[in-house]
């Protein structure tokens, strides 16, 4: 059996900085007197006929300026878009997210690796808002942590956009041959464990993947690295920890509360890196309007309870500010860890 | 612990500095080093030739006990420690217990000489053996296993804990006996791992992570090792205690349901469930033997468990009504009257707590759509093989209205938004005002459409003959498609954002309900007529391959599944922590949501493919032997 440990601040390497990554692709389309904004249809045709009641029919002769476009403060029908502006994303209209990476307080490097990737388009296509984001928490000393993580990351992000976003471009994502979206996110882990297995022999890492695809979120993840929805309604955890402590919890076995002290509570049952072959949990989620994924390394959940989290994500409004408090919290209790998190603002 | 890695006869890849002994040299003037057996975490174990025996080759083996700690107190009280064990160890006297030849201590380590067993440890045969490993031959291991591990938890004054019982640790030596290896030793040295690490035991029971250990730990550990032997999964890639996940019958089908379940009773959770020691382990194997459970195997039939006879006498129909003919489809019940259309061409309203029949309306064919209700109207509405669309008022019986169409309607109807909507064989979905009762809109499919339509409120749902499942908007405009290799009858149900249903390609299917993009897919072993339901979390649904399926709604993962003796193509039905359904094996079953154990079944008289309905704690159901049961849910 091949153990691994997460090695607190075993590197004495202090070049290490963070790696955060972060691409944010935003198409636009000037809008033109055909697209016409979207309203809810109602069906009152002529009671004697089958006539299908159309969007068109009904549609006024000039486009209503939504509150999407008047607030990208576009003037519908007066004079063209400027050729290549990119349309600033306003908060509450489109996908946004904010990201952080941070060593703490104790260790010398950043095992965590991060990756938050946004594809908005505005065409007559209607193609949903595409998000990917990342969290990786590696193990292993002598910058095996870190390198694992990376790795982890880019393979995943590299799959997904090819075989998600790619089929959304192709538009093929209804071609029944091809892989479900839960499948694609499991062979993408799969692929980056059989990557780190093979460079990364003495090290590991966790990876929790999600994509937003409109308001739907498919999550995959192996390891203790968390996601959270946050609605009006409360803070869920919606991933289940592969940790020995979890299972503990579980089997009535250990208390919540005896978790943190527990010599074994950071024992992983499953991460990258372990064996050949991965059990990746998958899960689909629908996003309500204005809610909020946060994922995130232990190097947060360890040190901010559920409560503190979703009080900093209820106060903030941009993503990024939020991360920088919770960062800041980790820290003042101690920061034993990296802290490494995303937070994607669904519209709404 | 970091586990021993065995190196056979060969030596460690790390340098010497780290005082390990190389071979050739020679400890107290009498062990010649001659190869390492293993490497542990607080030593090395090693083979040695016994020089004092020069004309024969004798060999033993060196247990090596580093004692590394600077504090010369610490140093001491292992040292006691370690004595105190050898001691222990040399005192005990069972054929399956390694000899203890000699101890002697140093300055910075201690080392047991003990017998050297020729052979193969357990682990390393699974790892060599292709195939599952001969029943006879395990539970002549088991016997042996208990018998040693019983020797040791009979010692007084306090019983020996072995705590570490796996394959690696036991030892088949070359006349086929069981030997027991490493006594933990090790562990009375071994200091607290700090960090972060993957992997565990995956033998160990719950209560040894608390610290605890009694003789049922080692009986844990004994269920786990035989686990491991006869299904070949190795506990340790697998998430902690998941045994039970695992049941050994359904991966090695040569084990007997007796034999399983005495290896679940070792693995139970909690001690006090589990056998109290390996004697009372090894009873119970014996009993096996002798009964021929263990070894002569049984058929394996569905378990015929106590509540299952608890069952099959304890369910007493409320009322049952007979009809002139079959009944395929489901019934419908509201406000004290149900409901059911039959092969016979009629509709039956029946009282739905006496099964008292009110009224009947003729049809011109037979019906196979489930009726659905118009309660604002009054009207029940449902389609008959006779093409027509019928709505009846539910007080009188008598006709409402009624729309024809150009192919038989096995589709059952959705009402929503102030319409009807339904399929026809013609290839039309069909929007009907309730109010008027004529016809808004249609959609061309193409091809027969028999499901019932999902409406939500933006979208509705069908599946097509063609394989085809569509989003339609409200007004009949597509909005998507997506195409299953065979035809669709399974109705499709919508739940947080998924569109389910399953499809004659024996797929279940979960697909984004905006956009039709495949979410998960499920493949079960035949078609899946039959519709999803959801509740606690998952998703149920039956297939023609025999079983109900419960898969994770947000994953597609099996989480159980239900095996009866004919095709399920009921669609079961979800109310608190229960799911309902039939099989073509005649019985309507009522199992556990949350782990798929039987409540209890019901047996008709012939099968079952219609669909219960729950109301008011009482279920009803029809049965191809003419029959509506009301049953006790």
């Amino acid at each position: 059996m091949n153990f691994l440990r997460r090695v607190l601040g075993l590197s004495s390497d202090a070049n290490i900085t963070p790696t955060e990554e972060g691409i944010h692709i935003t198409q636009g389309q000037s809008p033109s007197l055909t697209t016409m904004p979207e309203e809810s249809v109602v069906v009152t045709p002529p009671p004697s006929s089958n006539v299908v009641a159309n969007k068109s029919d009904t549609a006024p002769a000039a486009p209503v300026p939504t509150k999407e476009m008047a607030q990208t403060k576009v003037e519908v029908g007066t004079r063209p878009l400027p050729p290549l502006e990119v349309v600033v994303p306003v908060p509450g209209q489109r996908l946004q997210f904010g990201q952080l990476s941070n060593v703490g307080m104790v260790r010398s490097n950043n095992q965590d690796s991060i990756l938050s990737i946004v594809a908005s388009t505005t065409s007559n296509d209607q193609l949903p808002d595409f998000g990917l984001f990342i969290v990786a928490d590696g193990m292993g000393g002598h910058l095996e942590g870190e390198r694992a993580s990376a790795i982890a990351t880019r393979i995943v992000a590299r799959h997904v956009i090819s075989e998600i976003y790619g089929a959304i471009l192709d538009q093929q994502m209804n071609d029944p041959e091809r892989p479900s979206i839960a499948e694609v996110l499991r062979a993408a882990v799969q692929k980056a464990n059989d990557a780190v297995t093979e460079e990364i022999p003495d090290g590991g890492t966790t990876v929790t993947v999600t994509v937003v695809l409109g308001d739907m979120a498919y999550i995959a993840h192996v390891g203790d690295s968390r996601a959270y929805m946050i609605t009006d309604d409360g803070i869920e955890q919606i991933t289940r920890d592969h940790s020995l402590v979890q299972r503990l919890i579980e089997l009535d076995q250990l208390t919540p509360e005896e978790a943190p002290d527990h010599p074994q509570r950071n024992v992983l049952y499953r991460a990258l890196g372990q064996s050949d072959s991965l059990d990746v949990d998958a899960i689909t989620r629908r996003l309500p309007p204005r809610a909020r994924l946060l994922l995130c390394s232990d190097g947060l959940w360890n040190m901010v309870s559920e409560d503190h989290i979703q009080a900093v994500l209820a106060k903030h409004h941009q993503a990024q500010t939020a991360c920088e408090e919770l960062v800041k919290m980790a820290n003042d209790r101690g920061g034993p860890d990296n802290i490494s998190m995303i937070v994607v603002q669904v519209p709404g | 612990m970091v586990d021993t890695q065995k190196f056979a006869g060969n030596l460690p890849d790390q340098p010497a500095t780290d005082g390990t002994l190389q071979p050739g040299s020679v400890l107290q003037g009498r062990y010649r080093i001659t190869g390492v057996i293993g490497v542990g975490g607080m030593g090395s174990v090693y083979q040695a030739r016994d020089l004092r025996f020069p004309n024969v080759t004798r060999y033993v083996a060196v247990k090596e006990m580093l004692n590394l700690s600077t504090d010369q107190g610490m140093r001491e009280m292992t040292l006691k420690t370690f004595e105190r064990e050898s001691d222990m160890l040399a005192s005990l006297s069972h054929p399956a217990v390694p000899k203890i030849y000699e101890y002697f201590p140093s300055k910075t380590r201690a080392y047991l000489v003990m017998e050297y067993i020729n052979g193969r440890d357990l682990e390393a045969i699974i790892n060599a053996s292709p195939e599952f490993l001969g029943l006879e031959m395990v539970m002549k291991w088991a016997l042996d296993l208990c018998d040693v591990l019983g020797y040791l938890h009979k010692q007084e004054p306090e019983p020996i804990i072995f705590r570490d019982v796996k394959p690696s640790n036991i030892m088949v030596d070359q006349h086929g006996q069981i030997r027991l290896v490493d006594f933990g030793i090790a562990k009375i040295f071994q200091e607290g791992q700090k960090g972060t690490m993957i992997g565990t035991e995956g033998y160990s029971a719950p209560e040894q992570y608390r610290g605890e250990a009694s003789p049922s730990s080692d009986v844990y550990g004994i269920g786990a090792t035989l686990h491991h032997l006869l299904t070949r999964r190795d506990p340790r890639l697998e998430p902690p205690f998941t045994f039970a996940d695992r049941p050994v019958h359904q991966t090695n089908s040569a084990v007997s349901l007796e034999l399983e379940a005495v290896i679940m009773k070792a693995l139970e959770f909690k001690p006090e469930d589990r056998y109290t020691n390996a004697a009372a382990m090894k009873e119970a194997l014996e009993k096996l033997v002798r009964s021929g459970g263990g070894l002569h195997l049984i058929e394996s039939e569905p378990a015929p468990s106590d509540t299952t006879l608890w069952a099959q006498s304890g369910v007493e129909p409320i009322w049952v009504f007979k009809c002139e003919d079959e009944i395929r489809s489901s019934p419908a019940v509201f406000k004290g009257t149900l409901f059911v259309g039959a092969y016979d061409y009629n509709l039956y309203a029946l009282d739905s707590a006496t099964g008292k029949f009110k009224w009947k309306y003729p049809t011109g064919e037979r019906i196979v759509s489930s009726p659905t209700i118009a309660a604002q109207e009054n009207q029940v509405i449902f389609g008959s093989l006779d093409q027509y669309l019928h709505a009846v008022d539910m007080r009188t019986g008598q006709e409402a209205w009624k729309i024809q169409t150009q192919g038989p309607i096995q589709s059952s109807p959705a009402i929503a938004h102030g319409h009807v909507f339904f399929g026809s064989d013609d290839g039309n979905v069909y929007a009907v005002r309730l109010a008027t009762g004529r016809v808004q809109w249609k959609w061309s499919g193409g091809m027969p459409i028999r499901t019932r339509p999902l409406v939500t409120g933006e979208l509705i749902v069908v599946g097509l003959e063609s394989g085809e499942v569509v989003g339609l908007d409200l007004s009949g405009k597509i909005v998507w498609r997506f195409k299953s290799k065979r035809a669709v009858r399974s109705s499709p149900m919508e739940h947080d954002g998924l569109v389910f249903f399953g499809s004659m390609d024996w797929q279940v299917y979960a697909l984004d309900i905006t956009r039709g993009w495949k979410a998960w897919e499920f493949r079960t072993g035949k078609a899946v007529v039959s519709s999803p339901a959801y509740g606690d979390e998952k998703i149920y649904v039956g297939s023609v391959d025999g079983s109900l399926y419960a898969l994770d709604a947000s994953s597609g993962k099996e989480r159980w599944r239900f095996p009866t003796d004919g095709q399920v193509t009921s669609s079961p039905v979800y109310n608190d922590g229960i799911v309902y359904f039939g099989s073509v094996d005649g019985n309507v079953y009522s199992v556990e949501s949350k782990n798929g154990q039987l409540r209890w079944s019901f047996k008709t008289q012939a099968g079952v493919t219609s669909s219960p309905v729950i109301q008011d704690g009482i279920i009803y159901i029809a049965s191809m032997d003419r029959c509506v049961y009301a049953l006790k849910a």
